[in-house]
């Protein structure tokens, strides 16, 4: 964009075109006071705080021309010739601003006594007392007395509930809509207002339930004085008491980094910290409310052996001896790991090393088990976007393909960050086969047959060769390679049988694919729904290769699976195909339990919460390890029981789905001294080296590795998690950029981000602590050779109703306990379509039983109404015993009323 | 050499008869200067509520940091304050305590006041730390009304910036 040049208090500077004068005046280093204006959201003016002196050459109406003074300098003329709001005054060429004038103080004085005649001046009492815009720019803006009666001030009741998280204050309320604001422009959550006139103006909510909206704790945050505040926080602390330490919350792919706030070894509150290529300024309400169950009164603190039925305390040696003497008593494939996908990089790494050098074995998994597991999908591995991609930059020109994913519910910063492209010019099209929050925002709105998603992506591939979109540059590199499935498969999919079957016209899916190709910038999305289906990763990679949006920042694919750090496990190799020969994936263990599997170690998973089959498969092994952080459903069919330290107390390093490793700090003294969960697997490590030399084991994998390649003979001789972490540097490739000086480096001088947000902000945390650092694709050395792949969609099972699991962002795992959310958490249900529940004559809320070739459950209905008949939903929530009804990615059933 | 014996003497020999300054502690007592800072008090209001609030400022404004206050929210049937906050721990240290009269400063209710007993000996460290229980006054040992706008307000009032004894 062109620069125009204006002057801001005697400093001349070049700023582009549409800067406003606040935002011009922070880059000729001048403050200028704003209570309402965001620079995240558009200017509204309404709190008069940014009054400033704005002086524009003086045009001659007749010639059009700047009028010249005596002095040869153009006549400088007061703009409307009063002050104006600087938010809303956009520069232009030749200006003059003056934002330390006796004028401007004057007006800036006014505003700030008239503002705080309504104010009670109860900072004493306040949570927002000590980081609160009012007082700060009371301090330096306003005046040192008030003209107005104490005893006249507007009282209201004090704070009530405007949701079951926020709290409104109405009399500390200065009405400068930025709650409204966000959640309006950048949420997408249309839930508060505005409500009465003059005196008794105040916001409210307009939802049922109260303030429904899945980010409604970043209103706390950007609130400039303390009308909202959070019920999880509430007199909890005065905030200079607080010791902050960066931290990355593990509960969805997005790795948004937080700030967590002690005082004594206590939790007190979680905040956002500021990372603008990963969650900006903001955190959702899960990740800021959601980490309560590490401070929990019920959390194991002892090993527990199981004696004749019963649970016994036990100590750490005796439980490592026993746990190294029954797992070092099997064979290799008899033994099986299953890890859960929120553990750090660091503990997959050492749990996958003890099962592959120590244990002999390749039975390793980071999925539960059910049927409705995902199939394991490496791609993003390669055609992920690339090195240095910032959504945050990414307006014009870029084109963003959403399939088969719902990011509000699966990784709920997406939401804002997918829709702040729209918003900036971006073209963003979501193809989905059900209602998502997402489609709202979409310029592009895609609605396919549901579960259909596979031939919409492999229409978009056929869409390539019809319509010539593939790029002439990688074509010419001769990089591609095609299998002969490949070509077998587009042979047998013709164009028009393929859209036919996603009911939608041609033209659609032929814009998308144009849109797409023609952009500068590609990034394809693809979440729970996409990977159910192989085919439909594969597509898409195939999709995104052709027209070239690969191996480059901001263009390539992201994966949303389950699990915070399902990347790091996927790097990690805890799964079954890593290295060597193919182990048996979660589910084949379940299924052979007993029979060839006879031991398991299960690391921060609960498989048998949803799944019947797990629980059952559990009591026929010979001996189960479970360690946890609670004695979860699984722990109690367990032999040992071992905790382990919460994130919150431990240190560590977590991928997102957009690769970026980033690291976590420890925050807290874990009760009991617990250990990380990497020490009790080296502890049980150094038994069993003990018992036998592993060398031999180490060796042959190190053959056929693909991701993982053991470092043999290394011993187990790790004292810190730094040292584990400069093994994964060595061993992992891709992560050897990435020790823990490297992650902690932030840009900028003072560690500043680039957008210094949060200099307006009351509550946002500067990143002095690490940004961390992105893991390249492997598309992006230009030598790598791609193979594409593609395979047949999977074949839509014939019923009555075809069911598919959705993920759901308040899923009642482990995190929900003690936390604010779990009023929010909705017990398991079945959602319908208006016509079928009609069929059926049930209403909201009234059971039905819903049963499958696997079996039989009842659930309440809700009902939907952007549905198709002929479709279910079932969310994956705890005590939905998904495992007990699905068949596979989809499963046909019959409903009838119970 | 000799006469400055005696001139010493004499000064001796002339206290034998006057009145004594020493007094018999710990029989006998002598008071306090009236701005004598010794142990701290938590105050009361007439009507029996805390004046303390749990704002914890006095902890902020103390170089010693002796001063712990964790606040809670009032029920508002019952409330111990007047407002939505109230001090559920209140305890200082008095070990730590430099007896400076910050905390007296920094309180926005005049709820902690330095008193006159200055008796502070301890058998264990333990004990040195005073909690609320031993700190507060007895509910009919308050004094000062409350200030007119949180009387006469219907609702549950905010504390102002200072409430004047």
């Amino acid at each position: 964009m062109p620069d125009v040049s204006v002057t801001i208090d005697g400093t001349q500077i070049n700023v582009p075109v549409g800067t406003n004068v606040v935002d011009a005046a922070r880059l000729a280093g001048v403050a200028v006071p704003v209570f309402c204006y965001h620079p995240k959201m558009k200017p509204v003016g309404m709190c008069r705080m940014c009054l400033v002196e704005v002086y524009t050459p003086k045009v001659d109406p007749a010639t059009r021309q700047v009028v010249m003074g005596e002095d040869g300098k153009p006549v400088l003329a007061l703009m409307m010739n009063k002050l104006q709001t600087g938010c809303t005054t956009p520069i232009s060429e030749g200006m003059v601003v003056n934002t330390a004038s006796d004028r401007v103080k004057f007006a800036q004085k006014g505003v700030l006594e008239f503002l705080l005649t309504s104010h009670p001046l109860d900072c004493p009492v306040c949570d927002k007392g000590g980081e609160c815009p009012l007082q700060n720019l009371t301090m330096q803006w306003g005046p040192d007395s008030s003209r107005f009666d104490y005893e006249d001030k507007i009282h209201f009741e004090k704070p009530i509930p405007l949701g079951d998280l926020i709290l409104l204050d109405r009399e500390r309320c200065i009405l400068c809509s930025r709650c409204v604001r966000f959640e309006d422009e950048l949420a997408d959550d249309n839930v508060l207002g505005f409500g009465s006139r003059g005196r008794s103006w105040e916001i409210i909510s307009k939802s049922t339930p109260a303030f429904d909206s899945k980010f409604s704790g970043n209103t706390t945050d950007i609130c400039p004085v303390g009308a909202l505040t959070s019920s999880d926080f509430r007199f909890k602390a005065r905030v200079w008491e607080l010791k902050s330490t960066p931290s990355v919350c593990n509960l969805c792919p997005v790795g948004c980094n937080t700030s967590l706030d002690m005082r004594y070894n206590e939790l007190m509150r979680v905040m956002p910290r500021e990372n603008d290529a990963v969650n900006e300024i903001w955190v959702c309400d899960k990740g800021r409310y959601g980490h309560r169950y590490a401070v929990q009164e019920n959390r194991l603190t002892t090993p527990l052996i199981k004696r004749n039925g019963e649970f016994v305390s036990a100590t750490w040696e005796q439980a490592y001896s026993l746990i190294a003497e029954r797992l070092g008593s099997y064979s290799g494939a008899q033994v099986a790991g299953l890890a859960g996908p929120k553990l750090p990089n660091e503990d997959l790494f050492s749990f996958a090393r003890l099962f592959r050098e120590n244990l002999g074995s390749n039975n390793l998994d980071h999925r539960p088990g059910s049927p409705a597991d995902l199939p394991l999908d490496d791609l993003p591995r390669t055609y992920g976007v690339g090195k240095g991609t910032n959504l945050m930059t990414l307006g014009k020109g870029t084109a963003v393909l959403v399939i088969g994913a719902d990011p509000e519910e699966e990784a709920p910063l997406y939401q804002l960050r997918l829709r702040a492209i729209a918003q900036r010019g971006g073209d963003l099209t979501v193809v989905s086969g059900y209602p998502t929050k997402l489609e709202r925002s979409a310029t592009r709105k895609v609605r396919v047959k549901p579960g259909t998603e596979a031939q919409f992506a492999l229409a978009l591939v056929q869409a390539v060769a019809a319509e010539k979109l593939a790029s002439e540059e990688v074509l010419g590199s001769g990089r591609l390679k095609f299998s002969d499935e490949y070509r077998r498969v587009l042979a047998a999919h013709k164009f028009d049988d393929l859209v036919a079957a996603t009911g939608l016209a041609r033209e659609v899916v032929i814009t998308t694919a144009k849109a797409f190709a023609s952009a500068e910038h590609g990034i394809i999305v693809y979440g729970r729904s996409a990977a159910a289906d192989p085919a439909i990763p594969q597509a898409l990679a195939a999709f995104a290769a052709l027209t070239g949006k690969l191996g480059k920042a901001n263009s390539g694919l992201i994966a949303l699976r389950p699990g915070g750090n399902f990347r790091g496990a996927l790097d990690m190799g805890v799964r079954p195909d890593a290295a060597g020969q193919p182990g048996l994936s979660a589910q084949q263990v379940w299924q052979q339990a007993g029979t060839g599997v006879k031991a398991v170690y299960i690391a921060a998973l609960n498989p048998a919460a949803e799944n019947p089959a797990a629980a059952q498969a559990l009591q026929k092994l010979d001996f189960v390890v479970v360690q946890d952080l609670f004695l979860t459903e699984t722990a109690q069919y367990a032999d040992v029981v071992l905790p382990a330290a919460a994130v919150i107390e431990r240190e560590g390093t977590f991928t997102n789905a957009e690769r970026r490793e980033q690291r976590f700090r420890q925050a807290r003294q874990a009760p009991a001294n617990l250990p990380a969960d990497w020490q009790s697997f080296q502890a049980v490590a150094q038994l069993l080296a003990e018992r036998a030399p592993v060398a031999v084991a180490a060796r042959t994998l190190k053959k056929g590795a693909k991701v993982f390649t053991p470092e043999a003979p290394q011993g187990w001789t790790a004292m810190l998690t730094s040292d584990v972490n400069d093994m994964v540097t060595r061993s992992v490739s891709g992560y050897n950029a990435a020790s823990y000086s490297a992650l902690s480096t932030s840009r900028g001088a003072w560690g500043r981000q680039p957008n210094e947000a949060v200099y307006y902000d009351g509550t946002s945390y500067e990143n002095t602590e690490g940004v961390g650092i992105q893991i390249a694709a492997s598309a992006e050395d230009s030598r790598t050779t791609l193979q594409l792949n593609l395979s047949a969609p999977a074949l839509r099972p014939v019923g009555e109703l075809v069911l598919l699991p959705v993920a759901r962002a308040y899923d009642g795992g482990d995190w929900v306990r003690g936390s604010k959310l779990s009023a929010r958490q909705v017990p398991a249900h079945i959602i319908m379509s208006v016509a079928d529940t009609a069929r059926l004559d049930v209403g909201i809320g009234e059971l039905v039983t819903v049963s499958s070739a696997a079996g039989s459950i009842t659930l309440p209905v809700q009902i939907e109404t952007g549905l198709d008949l002929g479709v279910a939903l079932l969310p994956e929530v705890r005590g939905s015993t998904l495992g007990a009804l699905l068949t596979g990615a989809q499963t046909a059933i019959t409903v009838v009323k119970a | 050499m000799i006469g400055s014996l005696f001139k010493g003497l004499g000064t001796t020999l002339k206290y034998l008869f006057k009145k004594p300054v020493t007094v018999e502690y710990p029989e006998v007592k002598r008071p306090v200067r009236e701005r004598f800072r010794g142990r701290h008090q938590l105050k009361r209001f007439e009507n029996g509520m805390e004046r303390c609030i749990g704002c914890a400022l006095c902890a902020a404004a103390c170089p010693a940091d002796a001063i712990l206050v964790v606040a809670a929210e009032n029920d508002p049937h019952k409330p111990n304050s007047p407002g939505e906050r109230y001090a559920a721990r209140y305890e200082i240290n008095m070990l730590r305590c430099i007896y400076c009269g910050y905390c007296e400063d920094a309180c926005p209710t005049n709820a902690i006041v330095l008193e006159h007993q200055y008796e502070l000996s301890f058998y264990e460290r333990a004990g040195s730390i005073f909690t609320k229980t031993e700190l507060l006054v007895a509910p009919d040992q308050g004094h000062g009304e409350i200030p007119p706008i949180l009387q006469h307000m219907n609702r549950r009032p905010s504390p102002p910036a200072q409430i004047d004894l």
